[in-house]
């Protein structure tokens, strides 16, 4: 139960981070103290309930909020 | 006012599907290849762009290759599969070069087949090799994207690849090299398409760094990610004034930046254009795999055919073709002749820029065996 | 205007140049792709990004003109589920050019060995024709189809389209790519197919390496791209030893096979002499008209003599599979050709074996590696007495050309 709490809470903070800008989750595991690995699978969690999303440069990959992807692809396809 | 509901595709309400992977390739085999798959016992050149495949039961395939554009339109390619359905009971390939290969079982209708490609796709018959008497033809040029599709090139690719290959046709059509030819394009040296093994290569290079627009910057960026793609560490931000400084010494042009920002284009009109190099190879044949080498570090972009780069690679490759013995590849040809006799004999310009002051390479990297070629 | 068939092109006198002269032209391409689907949209057909070659054209024109690129980059990756496979462009001439403004590409799987049929081919097409611009190319660098340009709200019709093409078009089903910080599409040379010189089954090597790391393929979590080529000789017709991570290159460890009767048969047309003894790079063969004799210990593989007389003499029949790690493009350290890891594997232990590796190597990378360090890198930094212990493999001197020249060897087992 505690377990399940605190992951919420783990969530809650992943978005806010990611709200922030786009994320190497390897940078934000070190910033949260999370394993990586645990990261990875939270973060799958939130892009498969539409709240994170993927960015790439095309040779790399970020992950943010679905709200920042938005915001940041409105931004550079404007002139 | 409430928007008409327009109706919806069925490809708009389906449930997306993932992770199924690419068709088996089996039921991409004609049945003569898949009948005769991993029982093959020879091959032979019949002539510019046929093989002729035998295998152990006997069975006959004929591969006959055409080059292609690469970038194709759909309407070319249902006109390939109209051919392909003609001659060949619907089954080709593709090679890792850009090209389209029909396979036939039937060699009288080669010629046929030969004439409606040429006059129907004006696609030309050639690119192989007839290795055992050492006759070769040129290979068709992979590249990369260019001012077609991508953000950060250094030069067009399909542009200065068309000019090439329409002054050296007749090395694709038939056999005129002593040995292999490979030549490739990368429009930036971020090269998406990596040619740093190949015989010739042409690589898009910038000359100056970005140019920062910092009201763009401001209102298009992302300022920690843009200074954490900078892979030299070149990029510094500037809380005070919303935006990134730049450190020009530490900058290698790389328009990674530019990618996370479009606030700082990487392009630059009088600046950009391409650099060439020479003598690199993976195949382990004869000689081990060699990075190519820069010989001419930057000829300015002059589209809409690069008419100074165009000379430039034929130059090299007519001189090379000239003075090789039989299966000497540039790579092999320059290690018997020297780089001095390279120079000479090319008329190319020696100057400090090919002298090589990039210090990121490890020394350790040159004792690793970049081969499969070893005695056990 | 000029009007081609009833369709309006853009003026372009600098791409009309290179419509001239005889190979085939990618303009030609384009302006053929305009006409057509305009066509087949008043024929009737469904089309949802009409003039998109159109645009390509006005956008292309402009780039001659200005010798500059007119495309900005986009991250958008709209596949339900993916993290891969879209590389997201916007043009920055918006106004001027509102056809292309997006011009997303995706990436599609090709099939192993790029084999196809025309049904397959053809799925293509009609997915292409009336969700995108109707631009490919076959194929791109890694070896996906690449299909050229389309609107973010098309990315994931196009991605269903092609995903239930056997229900809704009749045509075979193609999932997407990779791109990013992923595995990248995996490819193989023709191989076993009709190559005899295939010393491993690449085609099936690839396939269970596309099938099996599905996740890796199209979820992004690595430091950055990780690719895998697999060649079935040391010609290395996918140029595998410089273009990817890990490389598969088919070799054998016994005896050339020959056959003499052919030998003699092939010099009644060449030197063998010439074109075979002499360029031998260790001396190993002798040919005294009659016989063809190879010292096998001192071959080394390299396939020359193998090449020039293909009806006599084939790979031994020990045959499996050497491994080269490291291969990539210039940025950031250095161009790399791979080098070896794991000087030979037998052809039947060959997959599982590297799907060992391959793990190990992942697990450690994406622990050990640095945002935008490829597994190279990674090894260079930290050195390969450790690569070897996450490979679990001794060292060789295969894997070298020579040994050190410095004697700065750390000796951390005695220093801990």
């Amino acid at each position: 139960m505690t377990e399940e709490i605190n992951k919420e809470e783990l969530k809650q903070k992943i978005l806010e981070h990611l709200a922030k800008k786009p994320w190497q989750v390897r940078d934000l595991a070190k910033v949260l103290r999370v394993k990586k690995k645990e990261l990875d699978k939270i973060v799958q969690e939130l892009i498969a309930e539409g709240k994170a999303a993927y960015w790439s440069s095309g040779s790399t990959t970020y992950v943010t909020t679905k709200e920042k992807l938005e915001e940041m692809e409105k931004k550079r396809s404007g002139t | 006012m409430v928007a008409q509901e327009v109706e919806k595709e069925p490809e708009e309400t389906l449930q997306p599907k993932t992770d199924f992977g690419p068709p088996h390739y089996e039921i991409m085999l004609h049945p003569v290849v898949k009948k005769n798959y991993g029982k093959w016992a020879y091959h032979e050149a019949v002539r510019p762009g046929v093989i002729k495949r035998v295998a152990e039961s006997g069975d006959v395939i004929y591969t006959v290759r055409f080059g292609t554009p690469r970038l194709l339109s759909i309407y070319t390619v249902r006109e390939i599969c109209e051919i392909a359905d003609k001659y060949c009971d619907g089954y080709l390939r593709f090679t890792s070069r850009h090209n389209v290969e029909f396979i036939l079982t039937d060699p009288d209708k080669i010629e046929p087949l030969i004439k409606e490609v040429q006059e129907k796709l004006g696609f030309p018959c050639g690119g192989t090799r007839d290795t055992t008497n050492a006759k070769y033809c040129l290979s068709n040029i992979i590249h990369t994207q260019g001012w077609v599709h991508c953000h950060t090139p250094a030069t067009d690719a399909s542009g200065i690849v068309k000019s090439v290959m329409d002054e050296l046709y007749d090395y694709f059509t038939d056999y005129k090299l002593p040995a292999q030819c490979r030549i490739s394009l990368a429009c930036c040296a971020n090269m998406c398409g990596a040619v740093h093994a190949s015989d010739i290569s042409i690589v898009g290079v910038h000359r100056k760094v970005p140019k920062i627009d910092d009201d763009a910057v401001r209102r298009t960026c992302e300022i920690p990610s843009t200074v954490a793609a900078c892979p030299t560490g070149a990029l510094k931000p500037d809380m005070k004034r919303k935006t990134v400084v730049l450190d020009k010494d530490k900058c290698m042009y790389c328009g990674n930046c530019y990618t996370m920002c479009p606030g700082m284009p990487i392009f630059d009109p009088d600046n950009d254009g391409v650099a060439i190099l020479v003598a690199g190879k993976v195949s382990d044949a004869r000689y081990p795999p060699q990075l190519s080498k820069v010989v001419v570090p930057w000829i300015g972009n002059n589209p809409p055919r690069w008419p100074e780069v165009v000379q430039t690679i034929k130059k090299i490759l007519e001189t090379w073709a000239t003075h090789a013995e039989k299966y000497e590849r540039i790579a092999e040809w320059v290690h018997r002749i020297g780089w001095e006799r390279f120079f000479e004999l090319t008329g190319l310009e020696f100057t400090e820029k090919l002298i090589d002051d990039y210090k990121r390479t490890p020394y350790i990297y040159a004792s690793y065996r970049t081969s499969a070629a070893f005695r056990w | 205007m000029p009007v081609v068939d009833g369709v309006e092109l853009p003026e372009t006198p600098l791409l009309d140049e290179l419509e001239k002269g005889p190979w085939p032209s990618f303009v030609k391409e384009i302006k053929k792709t305009a006409i057509e689907q305009e066509k087949a949209m008043k024929a009737g057909k469904k089309i949802k990004l009409p003039g998109a070659a159109k645009g390509l054209l006005k956008v292309l024109e402009l780039a001659y003109k200005d010798k500059r690129t007119h495309w900005k980059h986009g991250g958008i990756v709209s596949v339900i589920g993916y993290g891969g496979g879209v590389i997201g462009r916007y043009c920055d001439l918006e106004d001027q050019i509102p056809e292309v403004w997006h011009f997303h590409t995706i990436r599609i799987n090709m099939p192993a060995g790029w084999f196809y049929t025309t049904k397959a081919l053809r799925t293509i097409c009609d997915v292409w024709e009336k969700w995108g611009s109707g631009l490919t190319n076959f194929h791109g660098s890694t070896g996906d189809i690449i299909l050229l340009g389309t609107r973010t709200e098309y990315l994931q019709p196009c991605a269903n389209a092609l995903a239930y093409a056997d229900q809704l078009y009749g045509g075979v089903p193609f999932d997407i790519g990779g791109s990013g910080s992923d595995l990248r599409t995996p490819s193989a040379c023709m191989g076993p197919a009709l190559c005899e010189f295939a010393c491993y089954d690449t085609l099936k090597a690839c396939y269970e390496f596309t099938m099996r790391y599905q996740n890796e393929l199209h979820r992004p979590m690595w430091p950055y791209k990780f690719k895998i080529k697999c060649s079935g000789c040391p010609n290395d017709c996918v140029a595998a030893k410089a273009r990817s991570d890990f490389a598969i290159i088919g070799t054998w460890k016994d005896e050339i096979q020959i056959d003499q009767e052919a030998v003699r048969e092939y010099a009644k047309v060449i030197d063998i002499e010439e074109h075979v003894v002499k360029k031998c790079p260790t001396k190993a063969i002798s040919w005294d008209g009659k016989e063809l004799k190879i010292n096998n210990r001192e071959c080394i593989r390299c396939m020359h003599c193998i090449n020039v007389l293909p009806k006599a003499l084939k790979p031994g029949k020990e045959r499996g599979a050497t491994i080269l790690i490291g291969g990539k493009a210039p940025f950031v350290d250095g161009a790399i050709i791979g080098w070896v890891a794991v000087p030979f594997i037998p052809e039947n232990e060959l997959i599982e074996k590297c799907c060992e590796m391959l793990e190990a190597i992942w697990e450690w990378w994406d622990e050990e590696g640095k945002f935008r360090e490829r597994v190279g890198e990674l090894i260079w930094r930290k050195g390969m007495d450790e690569f070897l212990k996450v490979i679990n493999q001794k060292a060789d001197v295969r894997m070298v050309y020579a040994p050190r020249n410095n004697p700065f060897i750390f000796w951390r087992e005695l220093n801990e």
